[in-house]
């Protein structure tokens, strides 16, 4: 199950970055990966900025993206990848919380 | 073809369709323990956190009992549709919004949705 | 550019207090005080500072049990040496806070000067650093053992905060810190009020939760949970985690604001810390 999960994100990545995916069927320690998850962990990092900067980052990120750095130096560059767009995702997501919520007004059960 | 090479590609035809019906019952038993056990722990759905549900101890008080859910939910997309994100149909629900947060992904969100949907 | 931002605020802000949507502080206060009064009718203001042992007769008597004899005192006691003990330039606390220890009951406050919330542990720190001593952590360690010994001493002076009316800049720290408790925050998505307004007095799982009015009178607390007394920083650092975001910084902006905010809505109640919660 576990399995499928990955192999259904990855073949998700496939698609955005074929270069990649191909290489990293074969092997996972190529170089072109290591292109590509530094690309990753930067639009990652970057977006971690971001949700901060309004105050919208969500609590897991940084330790994503040290597992992902972490798992990337054991090679185990599926795994990197994947916690480094996972990080991306709610980075983003965070930021989008606030940027929904600007103004607050009292709630309804207090009016 | 040989006889012996159709023959023996039927019984390996045979033999696949037999282990995925076999794989597809399991799945499914398999499907509704990881429902509940899925909904029941706190770093995944803990929806005892805040709900009642047969079998489960300690729960919560802030939203309703999750029982009869099929007579409140006729449709299991709308039900799944509430845990994705309950302040679509309610701004002011605390519920997180299990979908769109991602804090269960697809399969753990439509095993969470069959468990509860049958309760 | 800092002073351009400033005459910004200063510009904007009586724009959007023009604006009908903005409620003053003291409607806040009264709508947040009629919906708890509904909602907790045999409890009486003052009870509020006691969090859930207000509104909760099981756990209140496990508690009272507990208040005979206090887990803080042991963190009073050592503030009280800490008090008394002379910094290595032979000055101490009592040069600078020249009315005595028991002068929690003046924060927060608005610091014009520095044009921020000043808050206790702040002032500790600014006196320790104008002394040459290293200043304290602001969420665990010594910092509670003064903080003990302080707010011990004041004791039964009503919470009151005022939102000065000269300094736009106050308001705003104001309703900074008012957004910060009605915004959603963190993977799980609740605001501060999800819980301790609309929620409070529900179980969440076998825990009750807390009313928000009330929420700053018993700091630093004791927390069995903790095994020791924390901050009011911590704890809101504690909640931030429990719905997944990332914590603020202790005596940051954000917490400092937040303060500002939730203590005005206790205006009027008894200090009583330290005390002593799950």
């Amino acid at each position: 199950m576990k399995a499928k999960l990955i192999s259904t994100l990855f073949a998700g990545l496939l698609l955005v970055t074929p270069f990649v995916a191909v290489n990293a069927g074969d092997d996972d320690k190529h170089h072109g990966d290591d292109g590509a998850l530094k690309k990753a962990v930067a639009e990652a990092t970057a977006a971690k900025k971001k949700a901060a900067s309004v105050g919208g980052e969500w609590r897991d990120i940084g330790k994503f993206l040290k597992k992902a750095k972490k798992a990337a130096k054991k090679g185990k560059m599926k795994k990197a990848m994947k916690l480094a767009k996972k990080a991306k995702w709610q980075a983003e997501a965070g930021y989008k919380q606030v940027m929904a919520q600007k103004t607050v007004e009292l709630p309804s059960y207090l009016k | 073809m040989s006889i012996s090479k159709s023959t023996s590609l039927m019984r390996k035809t045979l033999l696949a369709a037999a282990s995925v019906a076999l794989l597809g019952t399991s799945q499914l038993a398999l499907a509704d323990e990881n429902g509940k056990e899925l909904a029941f722990t706190r770093k995944k759905g803990n929806c005892l956190a805040c709900h009642m549900i047969s079998g489960g101890s300690n729960a919560g008080t802030i939203g309703p009992a999750l029982i009869d859910m099929k007579a409140r939910f006729p449709k299991r997309d709308v039900l799944k549709a509430q845990i994705w994100d309950a302040t679509v149909n309610n701004p002011e629900s605390p519920m997180p919004p299990f979908g769109k947060h991602k804090i269960l992904n697809d399969k753990e969100l439509d095993a969470v949705v069959d468990f509860i949907w049958n309760l | 550019m800092k002073r351009l931002f400033t005459a910004a605020v200063v510009i904007a802000l009586p724009l959007v207090m023009a604006g009908s949507a903005v409620a003053s502080p003291a409607d806040d206060s009264s709508a947040i005080r009629s919906y708890f009064s509904k909602k907790f009718p045999a409890v009486e203001l003052n009870e509020f500072g006691n969090g859930v042992y207000a509104i909760d007769k099981v756990s209140r008597e496990s508690w009272e049990a507990i208040e005979e004899f206090p887990p803080y005192e042991t963190f009073v006691d050592a503030g009280e040496e800490m008090w008394n003990t002379a910094f290595a330039n032979g000055k101490g606390y009592k040069d600078c806070f020249a009315d005595g220890p028991g002068v929690a009951h003046k924060y927060p406050h608005w610091d014009k000067e520095k044009g921020m919330v000043m808050t206790l542990p702040l002032a500790i720190n600014n006196c320790r650093k104008a002394n040459g001593e290293k200043p304290l952590k602001y969420a665990k360690g010594s910092i509670n053992d003064i903080l003990s010994y302080m707010t011990y001493n004041s004791r039964g002076h009503k919470t009151n905060v005022v939102i000065p009316s000269d300094d736009p800049r106050a308001m705003a720290a104001y309703e900074e810190g008012k957004q910060f408790y009605f915004a959603r925050r963190g993977q799980l998505n609740f605001s501060c009020a999800s819980c301790h307004m609309q929620n409070s007095g529900n179980y969440i799982r076998s825990d009750i939760l807390s009313p928000a009015l009330g929420h700053t009178t018993g700091f630093p607390v004791y927390r069995s949970k903790w095994g020791t007394v924390g901050t009011l920083h911590r704890r809101f650092k504690g909640c931030n985690k429990q719905v997944r975001a990332k914590p603020f910084k202790p005596q940051g902006q954000e917490y400092r604001n937040l303060e500002y905010f939730l203590t005005y809505m206790s205006n009027g109640l008894e200090l009583n810390g330290p005390s002593a919660r799950k």
